[in-house]
């Protein structure tokens, strides 16, 4: 009972409700938190007073379990600032300007700078990290939706359902290959083709003008940011594929009917009626990539080549995000006896928790921006 | 095989039109795979008229239907021998143009299927993908066609609104707004009003009658007092086969083959 109020919790949360049903009460409270009934059925005869003090008790316990997601969320973030007191005080606003990462001389005195104790010279700037994850993450998106997209309509629209079967049973073990194993694939094969047979074909050919520039220059050793967006990509892939094609299955054949028998051709058919269908559901599954994308830790670590102080010069150079610099920074980071540079790796967690939350209600927004006026209301009245 | 009484019957204005049938199947026989659906149907749909397909369930009146705009092409294993035409020209021949024959010979379904769009989107679908009007007209376009349906006193306010928030009937009358607005030749009705209570379907039964002679009708219906309200010609279809077709009193009143007497004595199906 008490799972089946939590499930429920999160199925709303979810942003793949079929259009038809968004007209209903989509974002209702889950039922279960306040409905007494729900305590158990009351057997008949014995035990009548124990379920029904069971029946008090349920809803009590009910709404801890609800809320259990969100006090674990608050005691996560005050433990983090709490660690990371020292360093914010510390680094200062510059943390999220610079592109630097000094432990400091770990061998001398420590110092005291406004009460924070650290090791003279240590200076943090997680510029290139806040870069590298947003950065990684767009590349692994821009790459994942037109693939995961399009894998999904070719399996419904185009294979017969036994091949349509095969994929889709691919699509299930790619999403569940361990990161670290993509990552080692990464770092021993597609890094290195990527970057020698690849990107030469571009890399040297672009103009150096501002923003081009970007995409020029040598391609290194297979470690950066362009294999880490890969990388991504192909975790990402089977999430998007897997919610898209199972939302296309649902869109009612007698509604694409009614367009193609209006004349329409398959193109506008689909922009008629699959695509407003699926589209939240779509962004939806593209956002629970996202964030997949950004907390990416130990594939991104291996791939990324971890140069964590500093900037990002080109597509194919090594970079570092959030998730790969905790990960690569923790051990040295114990050498500080001050402190400090734990404390800066919990400001950087701090930080990614903050992005993430920030890519989820921006998800949650969009969704329900699309899920009112693509379907209830329309296009451009 | 299929005995076909000539319906000598054309729509109201028989005389100011073409008299040649605007559609007509010829032979056609239809199947799926290895099995036959349809056996030699031979039946012209007189420009103006309303023709009335009954028959038991399965006997092939929305294969027939589905047939006449090409709704099967894609259904696998779909296969079809003899002509159908409209016009003089087979709907299957390479110069038909498959988007304006479906513009023209329009149809509706059973289960009201409005798309996820505002209603006026919705009116105004087909009209848009056909470039039939500005975008400045389109307002005025799903203004006249909601009217025309009866629909309109619902809906003005709303326009913006989704249609999955109409009543079923509400969104039948919507679908039949939407097939309109395309201004076609022929309508094919599928069972349109199977859905619908008394009242909306008198609206939908009046609607069709105002609609000829300027569109021809075909209406599939299991409603026999439907098929004797509307329509001037009725083809009763038995097993794939046409056993009889007519006018609409004759083959109420009048039938002449034995299954049609049993079944519109309400002995078969
Ligand atoms: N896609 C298909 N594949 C194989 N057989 C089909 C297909 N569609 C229809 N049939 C068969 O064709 C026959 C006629 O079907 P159809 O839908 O035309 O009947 P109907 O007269 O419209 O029946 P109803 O009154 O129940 O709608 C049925 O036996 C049906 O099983
Ligand atoms: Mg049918």
């Amino acid at each position: 009972m008490t799972v089946g109020a939590t499930v429920s919790k999160t199925d709303t949360d979810l942003p793949t409700a079929a259009p038809s049903q968004s007209g209903g009460g989509g974002g209702g409270p889950d039922p279960g938190a306040h409905d007494p009934s729900g305590g158990g059925p009351a057997g008949p005869g014995a035990g009548q007073e124990k379920w029904w003090r069971g029946e008090r008790l349920g809803p009590q316990v009910l709404r801890v379990v609800t809320h259990l997601p969100l006090i674990v969320l608050v005691l996560i973030m005050a433990a983090l600032i709490w660690k990371a007191i020292p360093a914010i005080r510390y680094n200062g606003f510059g943390f999220f300007g610079r592109s630097v990462w000094n432990f400091g001389n770990l061998y001398a005195p420590i110092l005291h700078t406004h009460g924070v104790a650290h090791p003279p010279g240590a200076l943090y700037g997680a510029l290139p990290l806040i870069l590298g994850t947003i950065g990684s993450s767009a590349i692994a998106m821009v790459l994942a939706l037109p693939v995961g997209v399009g894998t999904a309509l070719v399996v419904v629209e185009k294979l017969p359902p036994r091949l349509s079967y095969g994929i889709g049973f691919c699509l299930e073990i790619l999403a569940g290959v361990p990161s670290v194993v993509i990552g080692l694939w990464g770092f021993l094969t597609l890094g290195p083709f990527l970057m020698h047979h690849v990107a030469t074909l571009w890399a040297n050919h672009v103009p150096d003008v501002p923003v081009l520039r970007f995409f020029r220059g040598p391609t290194g050793n297979g470690q950066g940011l362009l294999t880490s967006g890969v990388i991504l990509a192909m975790m990402i892939v089977p999430i998007i594929a897997a919610t898209t094609r199972d939302l296309l299955r649902q869109v009612p054949r007698g509604t694409v009917e009614g367009a193609v028998a209006l004349g329409m051709t398959d193109a506008e058919a689909a922009n008629t009626v699959t695509i407003p269908w699926v589209r939240s559901g779509v962004i939806g599954a593209s956002m629970l990539g996202l964030g997949r994308a950004l907390g990416e830790t130990i594939a991104v670590a291996m791939v990324s080549g971890v140069l964590v102080g500093s900037p990002i010069r080109s597509l194919y150079s090594a970079f570092s995000t959030i998730a790969a610099t905790i990960v690569s920074q923790l051990d040295g980071a114990f050498t500080d006896a001050s402190g400090l540079a734990v404390a800066t790796l919990a400001e950087l967690a701090l930080v990614l928790l903050v992005i993430t939350l920030l890519a989820n209600v921006g998800a949650r927004l969009l969704v329900r921006r699309v899920a009112t006026t693509a379907l209830p209301v329309g296009r451009g009245i | 095989m299929s005995e076909v009484t000539s319906p000598a019957v054309a729509g109201p204005a028989a005389g100011t039109v073409l008299d040649r049938p605007v559609m007509s199947v010829d032979d056609v026989s239809v199947g799926f795979g290895p099995k036959t659906v349809l056996n030699g149907i031979g039946l012209p749909i007189e420009r103006g008229s309303i023709t009335a397909l009954i028959g038991p369930t399965g006997c092939g009146k929305s294969t027939l239907l589905r047939s006449l705009n090409r709704m099967n092409d894609k259904i696998r294993g779909y296969w079809r021998r003899g002509r159908i035409e409209l016009e003089g020209q087979d709907v299957a021949d390479s110069s038909t143009d498959l988007l304006s024959l479906r513009r023209r010979v329009g149809m509706v379904f059973q289960r009201p299927n409005p798309f996820p769009m505002s209603i006026r989107d919705n009116v105004v679908a087909g009209v848009r993908a056909h470039g039939m009007a500005s975008r400045s007209e389109l307002t005025d376009v799903a203004e006249r066609y909601l009217k025309e349906v009866s629909l309109w006193g619902a809906v003005a306010d709303r326009l913006g609104d989704s249609p999955f928030r109409l009543s079923g009937g509400q969104q039948q009358l919507l679908c039949l707004a939407r097939s309109l607005a395309v201004e076609p030749d022929v309508l094919l009705l599928d069972e349109p009003t199977s859905s619908l209570d008394p009242v909306t379907t008198e609206i939908v039964e009046d609607l069709l009658r105002n609609l000829v002679p300027d569109v021809t009708i075909v209406i599939v219906t299991h409603n026999l007092a439907q098929a004797k309200r509307v329509s001037n010609t009725t083809a009763f279809l038995y097993n794939g086969h046409l056993v009889e077709a007519g006018e609409t009193s004759q083959i109420f009143d009048n039938p002449e083959q034995p299954e049609t007497v049993s079944y519109i004595g309400g002995r078969i199906g």
